[in-house]
Order: structure tokens, then C-alpha cells, then sequence
């Protein structure tokens, strides 16, 4: 079972966490903690750590990745296996990459609920529910759509910014109909 | 978020979960994931929200209420939605089974008379013909199993038949772990596994599947070792194929070929000595988890030539050590190599002494009574270097003011309290 799922930057700022066990109001410390037992380590060390005591000590170890300015960390006990976790947050990162388009740490700041999104169709209530990468991206994008169409007027700036990225500018002007006049234009160059 | 309370917010967040649209009702069940637990007074008053969306002809309002639910299950939510979630178990769309077997677990913990009559109805679930079902039960039952393996021995051949035909990584990783939990339960079944997992160990090129399969057949070797003679070949793989791991210039390796090694020598120590000085490379290791691995196998390494070299080398790291947490760690490994099996590798109790006291002017230990119990317990025992242990003692307890300062006390004042006693007690060699 996984105990925890944290993604912290370089300074020690959480950037999403999510705890399947209960832990009331030790969160920020664990946090802290977390953070301080990660943040010692050097670059080529292995990526597996005893957990802090508040998180249960011994029996819970950290898996952690660092890519760039942040560090993932799932906490875990001994019915998880290591390098599968490891690969695990792999795919999460990855599936992160594909719909975020080149994801960095601002988007995870501004758009917590969709990473949230995305965690939740990996991991439910602390046990891994899909690993394949495609299978999550295309349960996202379903539930994306359903967003964007009940999304009324006030969606309708996305709309317009989706419809003019999809636009084929060049296809466009070949043939105008207006009535019965047909009028052909030359075609257009395509400017970027 | 981010730890702070917001349970005055409990009952905007239930509003916010009975919108009508998608958009919002995911917000409000994740707000309620994530700051919502058993001691939140109204959570009592969502347990008709979730029912209809349980029951909502859209898969994405249940999903969404099957993921929240998993983070705020009560016993009381247990028991009035298990059967509507055991419903969801054979739903028509894939997605839904997958989440609704994995709620399962979630639920049986909380409200336990749940499991019997969801049961069959799991077990049905493995056979699947969806991959994700099948792995999500397969999931569910071998967390059950962990928690009280005699319960589900009579699985074994199901999940017997799904380890030799599945392709899937992470559901024979699963199974392999579960049967290393059942195995000491049932020694038919570990001979009958050890050659599907010698096949799998030879045949797989991913290095979780080896390295489970290896943990698992060190399992079941140990729970057979009554010491039949054809194991001694797996046994031989095991620990040829975790050299191979350990020799691995990727750390994670390394850290997980000696965390399995040291499985292996509580019950074949032979096989571990031929890779002392693989083991004591090791130790030398930029990488503490990696040392501290090493130094639990230290235990069948030492012997009476190498005990002093190997005691040497352990006091260049202690000097070295930035951590206290790893001096003491190294501190109890000292004493505990040293004092095995009735003190049988030393063979020179002065220099055991002195060990002990260039111990004793380590900063801040706290196993200051480890220290002086074994300083009590050589000089007791050993009549021949009382008189050195007594001149050792008296010279510590001249320059205890030098070493004690405030933050040294605790260690000290039981090292010093042995000292004393010792001097006392065989003050016949005082000078």
C-alpha cells in the first residue's frame, strides 16, 4: 500500500500532497520531515530511504525521484515493490509530460486539481489502479471533454482558442461560395 | 491543502459535491479527499450523495465518487454502501469494475463483515476477461492475504495458473510477493514453486520481476531448510544472481541485491562468506542506505583474523560519520559484532577495552549503556585484563572533565558510572 504521495521543490515547498492514512494534523511536519531526509541526499545515491518516524518509521520506505527542481516522493510499506514503484512515478511523470505538453513546476502550481486528476486514475485509496500510460491519457481526455462541454459561456474563451490552434488557414480561402456567384481565389501562401 | 484545517468548510464542500455538473462535482470530491477523515461530524450526510452518484448513468460521476469515497470510507459509509459498491463489481464498463474492486479492500478494513459475502464475487473477478479488473483483484486479495494468509491457502492454485500464464509485470510481481507470504504457512506449495520461479528468474528481463522472484525462492528455501540437497543450485542462483545485482553500477541495485543477501544469511550464512569482499567494498560506499545495508551483513562475515580489521575500518567511518543517527547505528554494530556468540571472535580483550573507550568520547551517543554494560561484562568475565582494564578506567575517569560537556552527559555519566564501579570493585590493581 502506498502511505503517501508528495511533490516538494528544491526549497522544501509542497507542491501537491496526498496521504491515504489518516494523518490528521501531522501533515506539514511530515512534510518537513520528508523533505529533510530527501534533500541530504546526493545525486548518485540509490533512490530508496527508511520513512521518518512520523510517517512509521522503519517499516515505510521513501521512493523518491529528482527531476529538475522537484522532488516525488511515495511513501510506502513492504507489500509495494521498489523498482516497480520506481517506475510507477516514472509514468506518472511521463503522463504528466503528455497533458501538460512539456510540464514544468508552474503548472503544477496553477492547475493543482488537474494533477490531482491525473494522480487519481493511477492510485485510489492508496493502492495502484492502472500503470498504462495510454489508458490514463485517454480516461483524462474523456473527462476533459465532459468538462469542456458542460462548460456554458464562460467556456467559451477555450473554445475559441482551441478552434483557432485546430484552424487549417491555408485550406480555408481556395473556394468562397456567395449565392450563385463562385468565386475562386489564387491560393494563399502559408504564412506562419 | 498543503495541511492546513479546513473542516469549517465540511458542509460547503457536501453542497459543492451535490452539484449536477461533472466540473463540480469533482472539485467537491476532492476537496472532501483530502481534508475530510473519520472525525468529521457531517460526513454522515453524503452517504445518499455518493449512493446516487454510485448509481449515476454516467461512468465518470461514479468514478469520480468511487476515487473520492476511497479517501474518507467510514465504518458507517462501509456498511451502507458495500452492497451498492458490490453491485458496481459487474458493471458493464471496465473502468468502473476496476475502481469498485479496488474500493473493496478499503471498505472490508473498515466494515469487515463486508468480506464474506463480496468474496465469490472477488474471486470471480480474477479471471476477468479486462487486464485492469483482473490486476485490481489480484491487488485487493493479496493486501487480504498479507493481513491473514491462512485465509486464502485454498487460492493458491488459482493464483498458481495466473502466474504461469500471465504477461502482465505488475500482477506477477504481486502474486510472487503473495506467495512468499504463504509459503511458510504451506511447504508443499514452496517445492512446488521453485521451479516456475527458477524458470521466471532465468527467462525475465525485468529487474522487479527478478528481484521478487529471487526474494520469494530465498523464502521458500528458508521455509524448506530442512536442507535438502537439491536446493543448495537454486540457492547458488540466488546468490549469484544478486552478486550480479549488487556488482551493478546502479545504486538502487546495489541497495536491493544486499537488503535480499541479508535475507539469505540468517539461514545459509555459508553461501555469504564467499562475498566478504564484495560486502566490505560496500561499506565503503558513498551512499548511506547502502553502507547500512552492509553492516547488517557484517554479522556472518566476521571471523577471529578479520574481526580487528574489520572493527579498524568501522572506526574510520564513525570519525567520519556527519549524522549521529548513523554513528549510532555504527556504534551498536561495533558492539554487537564484537560480543556475538559469547565474544567468540576476540581475541584480545585489551584491545576490546580500548575499543570501548575511544567509543566513549564520541559526541552525543545514546547508547552510553550499551558501553558500559559491555565494559562491566568483559571486566567481570575476563580476569587476566582487569589490571589493564582498571588503569583504562582510571585514566577515562581522570580526564572526564575534559570530555563531558553538556550535550555529552547523557552517554557519558554510564560510561563513567561503569568506570567507577569497575575501579571499585577491583581496586586491588589501582595505583
Amino acid at each position: 500500500m502506498i502511505k503517501a504521495i508528495l511533490i516538494f521543490n528544491n526549497h522544501g515547498k509542497p507542491r501537491l500532497s496526498k496521504f491515504y492514512q489518516p494523518y490528521v494534523n501531522t501533515q506539514q511536519q511530515i512534510i518537513r520531515e520528508t523533505f529533510h531526509l530527501v534533500s541530504k541526499r546526493d545525486e548518485n545515491v540509490c533512490n530508496f530511504l527508511e520513512g521518518g518516524l512520523l510517517i512509521g518509521g522503519s517499516d515505510n520506505k521513501l521512493i523518491y525521484r529528482h527531476y529538475a527542481t522537484l522532488y516525488f516522493v511515495f511513501c510506502v510499506d513492504s507489500s509495494e515493490s521498489e523498482l516497480g514503484i520506481l517506475d510507477l512515478i516514472q509514468v506518472f511523470v511521463e503522463t504528466l509530460d503528455k497533458c501538460f505538453e512539456n510540464v514544468c513546476e508552474l503548472d503544477l502550481i496553477f492547475h493543482v486539481d488537474k494533477v490531482h486528476n491525473i494522480l487519481a486514475e493511477m492510485v485510489m485509496g492508496g493502492m495502484v489502479l492502472e500503470t498504462n500510460m495510454n489508458e490514463i491519457v485517454t480516461q483524462i481526455d474523456a473527462q476533459n471533454k465532459l468538462e469542456k462541454s458542460e462548460a456554458g459561456l464562460a467556456g467559451a474563451p477555450a473554445r475559441a482558442v482551441s478552434a483557432v490552434k485546430n484552424m487549417n488557414l491555408p485550406e480555408i480561402p481556395r473556394n468562397i461560395n456567395i449565392g450563385d456567384i463562385s468565386i475562386k481565389v489564387p491560393n494563399l501562401p502559408s504564412f506562419k | 491543502m498543503l495541511g492546513y484545517d479546513i473542516s469549517w468548510a465540511a458542509f460547503n464542500i457536501i453542497e459543492v459535491m451535490s452539484a449536477s455538473k461533472f466540473t463540480f462535482k469533482r472539485i467537491g470530491y476532492l476537496a472532501a479527499s483530502q481534508s475530510f477523515h473519520e472525525g468529521t461530524d457531517v460526513i454522515m450526510l453524503t452517504t445518499n450523495q455518493i449512493r446516487k452518484d454510485l448509481s449515476s448513468p454516467s461512468q465518470y460521476d461514479t468514478g469520480v465518487a468511487l476515487t473520492g469515497l476511497s479517501c474518507f470510507v467510514t465504518p458507517d459509509l462501509a456498511r451502507d454502501l458495500a452492497n451498492d459498491i458490490m453491485t458496481l463489481m459487474s458493471h458493464t464498463k471496465p473502468y468502473i469494475r476496476k475502481k469498485a474492486v479496488l474500493i473493496m479492500y478499503k471498505v472490508f478494513l473498515k466494515y469487515p463483515e463486508s468480506l464474506r459475502p463480496a468474496f465469490p464475487r472477488l474471486k470471480e473477478k480474477l479471471e476477468d476477461p479486462d487486464p485492469g479488473v483482473q490486476s485490481a483483484a489480484v491487488n485487493v486479495i493479496c493486501e487480504l492475504a498479507r493481513r491473514n494468509p491462512k485465509n486464502y491457502l485454498s487460492l493458491a492454485p488459482l493464483f498458481f495458473k495466473l502466474m504461469t500464464s500471465s504477461t502482465n509485470n505488475w500482477v506477477l510481481i504481486k502474486i510472487i510477493k503473495l506467495f512468499g507470504a504463504l509459503t511458510p504457512l504451506e511447504p508443499r506449495l514452496g517445492k512446488k514453486l521453485i521451479e516456475p520461479l527458477t524458470n521466471l528468474i532465468h527467462s525475465t528481463s525485468a529487474m522487479s520481476l527478478l528481484y521478487e522472484c529471487v526474494n520469494t525462492v530465498i523464502a521458500v528455501l528458508i521455509s524448506l531448510s530442512s536442507g535438502m540437497p537439491n536446493h543448495s543450485a537454486s540457492i547458488q542462483l540466488c546468490v549469484q544472481k544478486l552478486r550480479i545485482l549488487i556488482e551493478d553500477s546502479d545504486q538502487n541495485l546495489k541497495y536491493l541485491g544486499l537488503l535480499a543477501m541479508s535475507k539469505i544469511l540468517k539461514t545459509h550464512p555459508k553461501s555469504v562468506q564467499s562475498h566478504k569482499d564484495l560486502i566490505l567494498q560496500c561499506l565503503d560506499d558513498k551512499d548511506e542506505s547502502i553502507r547500512l545495508r552492509a553492516l547488517d551483513l557484517l554479522y556472518g562475515m566476521v571471523s577471529k583474523k578479520n574481526l580487528m580489521e574489520i572493527v579498524k575500518k568501522l572506526m574510520t567511518h564513525v570519525d567520519k560519520a556527519e549524522g549521529t543517527t548513523y554513528r549510532d547505528e555504527l556504534l551498536t554494530k561495533i558492539i554487537d559484532i564484537c560480543s556475538q556468540s559469547n565474544y567468540q571472535y576476540i581475541t584480545n580483550f585489551e584491545w576490546y577495552i580500548s575499543i570501548l573507550v575511544e567509543l566513549t568520547r564520541l559526541e552525543g551517543t545514546r547508547h552510553g549503556h550499551l558501553i558500559a554494560a559491555q565494559m562491566l561484562d568483559v571486566a567481570i568475565r575476563v580476569k587476566a585484563i582487569r589490571k589493564f582494564a582498571v588503569s583504562q578506567m582510571s585514566a577515562l575517569l581522570d580526564s572526564a572533565h575534559l570530555l563531558a560537556s553538556s550535550t555529552q552527559r547523557n552517554g557519558i555519566c554510564e560510561v563513567l558510572y561503569a568506570a567507577a564501579w569497575i575501579c571499585g570493585e577491583f581496586s586491588e590493581h589501582l595505583q
